[in-house]
């Protein structure tokens, strides 16, 4: 009985001891009040992603008071990992909105403060800042606005012999090209397509919902995907793009596609035009003319402001920030949404979210981006609508029109049957139900 | 862990330390388990009670979870996605449990043999189960391609015309899945049944023989029963994998086309993880465990009765 008592305390002690040094881990510093003050702010991929280090540098350099340091994330797991950090209290001051879906999640969560201050100051010239209001309060503001282009390749145009994009092109005219590629590419005997379709809802579904006027994600009626999807089989039925069985099966990537010249026009974000230029340098890419133009679109009429679609990338502050901390904050927030920021990021070949004029010299400074007179007028001019409009229901329903894609891609279902089927899981699914 | 008991009979000497001993022998055992007990009941048996918990809650992870009773479920007998994952999960259970048990048990057989060169069949049998899943599915999708694919090559040879276009097909990705999960997982069972086999008494083999039994008859009535321990362990293995499918089908075909491969754990996966309706998603988990729970519990009690 005597001997037991040591052994018990010491197990005791080391388990006290254990815990005191987890429970040490995860004590938090002191507030700064006054004087230096540093910010913590979310990131992914650092080292390959040099979009955060170019804003806390041109913020510092303006604030020498302000010190941002970053938390780093898996970029493939970020969200998840960023709500967890959230809800254990421990996520840094500012984090970044990757994407318009989990937004609403963060927001609804009460996990971000009110910046509509912030967005007050900011004018009307930030693209996507109307996203982060709910309820005419503003919850985060945009650093980036990426928008999807026609990337084409100029030379397999002109070996082609057909008339590159214009400012105007109408999708009948987008069809007529694809047409004139596939037939001369074909008689050439290129191995490349007209076109690559990347596999992604985005694809079809983005630039349906941004151009047909009326379509609304939330209505449940998907009618107004039906002349895309429409195109997009017969595109390739006519063989003028790799078919999706084939894209999948093969786990197609659109980078090499179009870097390596298998396809003459691709539709893709503007994030593509800092990677093209990055892979034809190392030599992932081959080396080849291109370009961008505006997306397709319904009609010429849309000649003054192509419609095209793409989510922002927004910075929100952490509802649980230090008091001491919040004008820092916003601060940096200004800042980011600002030109200052912009033509730091433009500088590397991002599109931020303010396209003014110094912004857009400084883009088009970047070694490689494309200069002619077409690709600045898709770069500058373009109404940009939300991929996931927010609200609490975009999620779940952007999840049934992924099935419904993969469903009409892969000819599993006839277009409008699928569109039907889709309508109606989201009424039963999520639309009445909540 | 408590051995002093107030008002207990009179302590002699000797038993103080009987008993002493006992105590400390006890604690000295619990001592080796608690580590692991720790983790256990911090990583593993919490979260499945606060499951429990949840799947009767409305929850986004953020703030109270609120109490909605059996809202949940009761959404989940008119949720038509959900009895798709569910027939859906069923399916793949229905040829993968078969499938595997009979291929995994014929290459025990064939590789119980004294055979040349037997470890290396054994050990390139085993393969699949060690390769990484990411590269088996980008694998698996290239052999399936439908136009360029060797699979439809192959079948060509044979005549066949109009192949099927495997994961890039609503009829199809279901049954291609399904052999990828025989082909990755036979390895390891095999394994199993090797491990069964040795304790085959080879003397009822040598007396099934002299007795005039066939190869078959000896398989039958000897190999099989002496096998039924491994055999019913396999199984329920089997089953609970089988039924909680999840990293194949979404790195192969990530549930579609459509939903013609949606499973329960990737249905759960989308619910909780991507729509952030932990609540919803810990119902769908509950439904899951129980199917698990019941399948197990019937198969022990056939099991039971066919040793008694």
């Amino acid at each position: 009985m005597r001997h037991r008592h040591p052994r018990w305390t010491a197990i005791a002690a080391a388990v006290t001891a254990l815990t005191l040094t987890a429970t040490a881990c995860g004590a938090d510093e002191p507030a700064d009040s006054g004087g230096p003050v540093t910010l913590t702010m979310s990131a992914w991929s650092l080292k390959t992603t040099p979009e955060f280090q170019k804003l806390a540098e041109a913020f510092q350099a303006q604030n020498p008071e302000v010190k941002v340091e970053f938390k780093e994330y898996d970029a493939a797991n970020y969200d998840t990992q960023l709500t967890a950090d959230l809800a254990a209290g421990s996520a840094p001051d500012l984090y970044v909105l990757k994407n318009l879906k989990n937004f609403i999640t963060y927001q609804s969560g009460e996990q971000l403060l009110d910046v509509s201050d912030v967005a007050g100051g900011l004018g009307n010239d930030v693209n996507g800042l109307g996203n982060y209001k709910v309820d005419g309060v503003t919850y985060a503001v945009p650093y980036r606005q990426d928008s999807w282009y026609l990337y084409y390749n100029k030379d397999l145009f002109t070996a082609a012999g057909v008339t590159p994009p214009s400012e105007t092109w109408t999708w009948a005219e987008y069809e007529k090209a694809s047409a004139d590629l596939t037939a001369a590419l074909k008689a050439a005997g290129s191995p490349a397509k007209a076109a690559y379709q990347h596999t992604w809802q985005s694809t079809v579904q983005g630039l349906a919902l941004a151009q047909t006027s009326g379509a609304d994600l939330g209505s449940g009626d998907y009618g107004y995907l039906a002349p895309y999807y429409k195109r997009a089989l017969e595109q390739q039925k006519a063989g003028a793009q790799v078919d999706y069985g084939t894209a999948t099966t093969n786990t197609l990537q659109y980078q090499a596609q179009f870097g390596t010249q298998q396809a003459a026009m691709m539709l893709m974000g503007s994030w593509y035009v800092a990677t093209l230029i990055a892979q034809q340098k190392k030599g992932d890419a081959q080396a080849f003319q291109w370009g961008f133009a505006p997306a397709p679109q319904t009609d010429a009429g849309a000649k003054d402001k192509p419609v095209t679609f793409g989510d922002p990338t927004g910075i929100g502050i952490n509802a649980a920030i230090d008091e001491g901390k919040v004008a820092a904050a916003k601060k940096f927030l200004t800042f980011a949404a600002g030109e200052g920021a912009a033509t730091a990021l433009a500088s590397i070949g991002i599109t931020p979210a303010t396209l003014t004029e110094p912004v857009v010299k400084a883009y088009f400074g970047v070694e490689g981006v494309p200069g002619d007179e077409l690709s600045k007028f898709a770069f500058t001019t373009h109404d940009t609508r939300a991929e996931n409009p927010v609200s609490p229901q975009t999620a779940a329903l952007q999840n049934i029109l992924q099935e419904t894609h993969s469903a009409i891609m892969s000819e599993s279902t006839p277009v409008d049957d699928a569109l039907r089927q889709a309508g109606e899981r989201a009424r039963s699914e999520v639309l009445e139900s909540k | 862990m408590s051995t002093t008991t107030a008002g207990g009979p009179p302590r002699t000497g000797a038993g103080r330390t009987k008993r002493g001993h006992r105590a400390l022998r006890s604690l000295q055992g619990v001592s080796f388990v608690l580590p692991n007990f720790l983790g256990f009941g911090l990583l593993t048996l919490g979260p499945v009670v606060a499951l429990f918990y949840i799947s009767f809650t409305n929850w986004n992870v953020f703030g109270t979870a609120k109490w909605i009773g059996l809202d949940n479920f009761t959404r989940l007998l008119k949720d038509a996605s959900f009895h798709t994952a569910l027939l859906n999960t069923l399916y793949y259970s229905a040829f993968h449990i078969p499938l595997t048990l009979a291929v995994s048990l014929g290459l025990a057989l064939l590789l119980n043999r004294k055979l040349r060169g037997v470890a290396f069949f054994r050990t390139a049998a085993f393969f699949p189960y060690i390769t990484s899943i990411v590269a088996i599915a980008i694998a698996w999708n290239l052999l399936f391609s439908r136009d360029a694919g060797p699979v439809n090559q192959v079948l060509g040879l044979f005549g066949v015309d109009d192949p099927p276009g495997w994961t890039a097909s609503s009829d199809w990705a279901m049954p291609a899945v399904i052999i990828v999960g025989v082909w990755r997982e036979m390895g390891y069972y095999m394994l199993l049944f090797l491990a069964g086999l040795q304790t085959v008494p080879p003397e009822l083999h040598e007396a099934a023989r002299i007795d005039g039994a066939s190869a078959w008859q000896r398989f039958r009535n000897v190999t099989l029963p002496c096998l039924r321990p491994t055999t019913f362990f396999v199984t329920v293995m089997l089953t609970i994998g089988s039924f909680k499918v999840f990293d194949l089908i979404l790195v192969m075909t990530n549930g579609g086309p459509g939903q013609s491969t949606l499973v329960l754990s990737q249905y759960i996966y989308q619910k909780g993880l991507v729509e952030n309706r932990f609540g919803y998603a810990s119902a769908i988990s509950v439904v899951l465990f129980a199917l698990c729970m019941v399948v197990t519990v019937v198969q022990f009690a056939v099991n039971r009765r066919r040793n008694a």
